[in-house]
């Protein structure tokens, strides 16, 4: 049989185990795919490759897809998705000095698990009040789960993310050097680069991903709609093989393995010893100094990992609509289900004799511990779904959910001349 | 630490006084750790402009680079970590986006061509030579003022129809639910945008928001 060429773009970031286990232990070879793998330095690039057919598919973020079917990037209705990558994985870590100052200014709030940003709106507080400059705080792209995650975590606090702070955009590999080098007082990245920083003693991990929001998708496998309609069994092929490897990298057996192949110079580059935790979850840093074991900390399969909820998506949309980048005129369900394709991801399970999902769309946010998931080709064991502040989101309430935060970009530019005019029209 | 927004706001503000310094040297932001290529753009612009080169500068001291110098182009290596740091700050300031020019060795690099629609102003590709440098930066200035042009056009126009759908639809709700005529409902939000200086589809906006509101 004839093997098919494919090229692959990929970050230097420990999410890229299972695209590397793919490669290295032949799994696309089995499926008659030649792949070749290309690493990007830049989220931009890696866009602009996949659109302009430099590459056939990307590890890509799953906002960067779901921008793209709500006509936002610049490569509007291009990409779509069938298959996650990995759930949760990216953590918040600050700089020792902003770390002392939390601890100096709000000693009590920083001995809840998991840490609430209180203790850092304390901080900005003081700051504005004695007239120091905002904080800065990184994040990796406009539309990526850092950013909306990172938000989250802010706005939870009463911080306006917006306004109380500066946030700047910085590629991952770069974050450690803009924190050592002081441009920057904190930031959310995936790993190794906030393990990094703690191992050099250059910062404190406050706060997973994890533990704001646990079960939150972070890459998918982006292609081109085109592509997709066009080489339907390739594509097919290529979820297979990906399957199998996430099936593989989620035993906890075999992730210091994977471990050391994404640690070699053609992956991440980057020491084992900074890489080993981010797959393993073991002896992760979170609460500023505790260290603890954290099971979920990267998911590449259970719980339904690689499945593509049109729910995700949806919440992706609500937080773009949150933020300004969308207006809450957005078409939800035409851009959730043109971002994500479960069909395509059903299929390949089903010929894996894979547990897949048969519903799109689930409740977010509504579950505290672990539960099974019925609606399933068998039964799925799920894991905890919860945001930090208890929020839940119901795709199917999406306007009374967006209604229910105080601090957006949308409501803040609306909300001055209400009442005013509410005055006026009783 | 200063922060960029403002600068650039600064910048905008500024626009005006440096419009009628036409004769000013073109100011240009290089980003490409490919030393041999930099050096050639440099020679290609040495009469022409003020050449920045900014290698291995990278993230927010990028940032803080571009707010100083307020740069006339961005040359830029496709493949630059800082590429996404500047997609940023085009997002934040969208009223003041940069023409960028980038370099790109690719097989396909015809594909590219969608790129360039999609608001970068010029791919070059190998075989760039010191003369050739002025020309296509030229150029890509040239292109970018017609593409932000036609950009800034076809945003009006569709605030435009946005803001007329969600007038004539506060309309129709002070027609039924305050039993107002048609003239009524528009002249009553047209005071209240002059008296508050706010554009009329805010009004509407905020008449359809408190009468949902009261229904609901």
């Amino acid at each position: 049989m004839n093997q098919h060429n494919l090229a692959i773009g990929f970050a230097r970031l420990s999410d890229c185990a299972v695209l590397t286990v793919a490669k290295e232990r032949g799994l696309f070879e089995k499926y008659n795919l030649n792949v070749t793998l290309k690493r990007y330095k830049s989220w931009a690039a890696m866009r602009d490759g996949l659109a302009n057919k430099v590459i056939d598919a990307a590890n890509m973020l799953a906002p960067m897809v779901v921008a793209s079917a709500a006509g936002i990037s610049p490569y509007p209705e291009i990409f779509t998705s069938s298959f996650a990558f990995n759930l949760n994985g990216n953590a918040i870590t600050v700089s020792n000095a902003l770390f002392q100052s939390m601890q100096h200014i709000s000693p009590d709030t920083m001995l809840r698990r998991p840490l609430s940003a209180h203790g850092l709106k304390h901080v900005v507080d003081v700051r504005k009040a004695t007239g120091q400059p905002k904080l800065v705080f990184a994040h990796v792209y406009h539309y990526s789960m850092h950013a909306y995650i990172l938000k989250y975590w802010l706005a939870s606090a009463g911080i306006d993310p917006d306004q109380d702070v500066e946030l700047v955009v910085i590629p991952p590999s770069q974050m450690v050097d803009s924190l050592r080098a002081g441009q920057i007082d904190g930031y959310c990245v995936g790993e190794p680069w906030n393990n990094t920083a703690v191992l050099a003693g250059l910062g404190h991990t406050l706060i997973t991903s994890s533990e704001i929001w646990s079960g939150h998708i972070e890459k998918v496998l982006a292609v081109r709609h085109s592509w997709a309609n066009q080489h339907e069994d390739i594509h097919l092929a290529l979820i297979k093989a990906l399957l199998e490897a996430a099936v593989w990298v989620d035993s906890p057996n075999n992730r210091l393995t994977a471990a050391q192949m994404i640690a070699s110079a053609e992956y991440v580059d980057a020491p084992l010893d900074e890489i080993v935790s981010s797959l393993t979850g073991k002896n992760r840093q979170t609460g500023g100094n505790l260290r603890q074991d954290m099971p979920d900390f990267n998911v590449f399969h259970r719980y339904a990992a690689n499945f593509p909820w049109i729910s995700q998506a949806k919440w992706i949309l609500t937080q773009m609509v949150r933020w300004g980048q969308l207006t809450d005129d957005v078409e939800f369900d035409a851009a959730a289900s043109s971002a994500f394709q479960p069909e395509i991801y059903r299929k390949a399970a089903a010929e894996l004799n894979i547990a897949a999902p048969t519903i799109n769309e689930k409740v977010e946010g509504a579950q505290e511990h672990a539960w099974v998931l019925k609606e399933a080709t068998q039964p799925i064991a799920m894991g905890a779904n919860q945001f930090i502040d208890g929020r839940v989101f119901n795709p199917a309430e999406i306007n009374s959910y967006l209604n229910g935060f105080s601090n957006s970009s949308a409501s803040r530019a609306s909300e001055a001349s209400k009442t005013d005019i509410e005055v006026q029209l009783n | 630490m200063t922060s960029h927004s403002k600068q650039i706001d600064q910048a905008i503000a500024n626009k005006g006084q440096q419009d009628s310094l036409a004769a000013a040297p073109l100011r240009v932001l290089l980003i490409d750790d490919l030393p041999e290529r930099a050096a050639l753009v440099e020679q290609g612009l040495s009469d022409a402009a003020i050449v920045h080169t900014a290698n291995q500068v990278h993230g927010r001291a990028l940032l803080d680079l571009i707010a100083e110098i307020q740069p006339d182009v961005i040359i830029v290596d496709c493949y630059s970590p800082g590429r996404d740091s500047i997609e940023s700050l085009r997002t934040v300031a969208q009223n003041n986006p940069k023409p960028i020019v980038m370099f790109v060795e690719e097989e396909n690099p015809s594909g590219f061509q969608q790129a360039i629609d999609a608001g970068v102003s010029a791919y070059v590709v190998d075989g760039l030579t010191p003369k050739r440098v002025k020309p296509v930066i030229d150029v890509a200035i040239a292109r970018f003022k017609v593409m932000d042009g036609l950009r800034t056009e076809l945003k009006k126009t569709k605030d435009d129809l946005a803001a007329r759908k969600v007038i004539e639809k506060a309309k129709g709700m002070l027609m039924h639910k305050r039993g107002m005529t048609e003239d009524e409902a528009f002249a009553a939000m047209r005071t209240m945008s002059q008296e508050r200086g706010s554009p009329m589809k805010d009004i509407a906006e905020n008449v359809i928001s408190i009468l949902g509101l009261l229904e609901g």
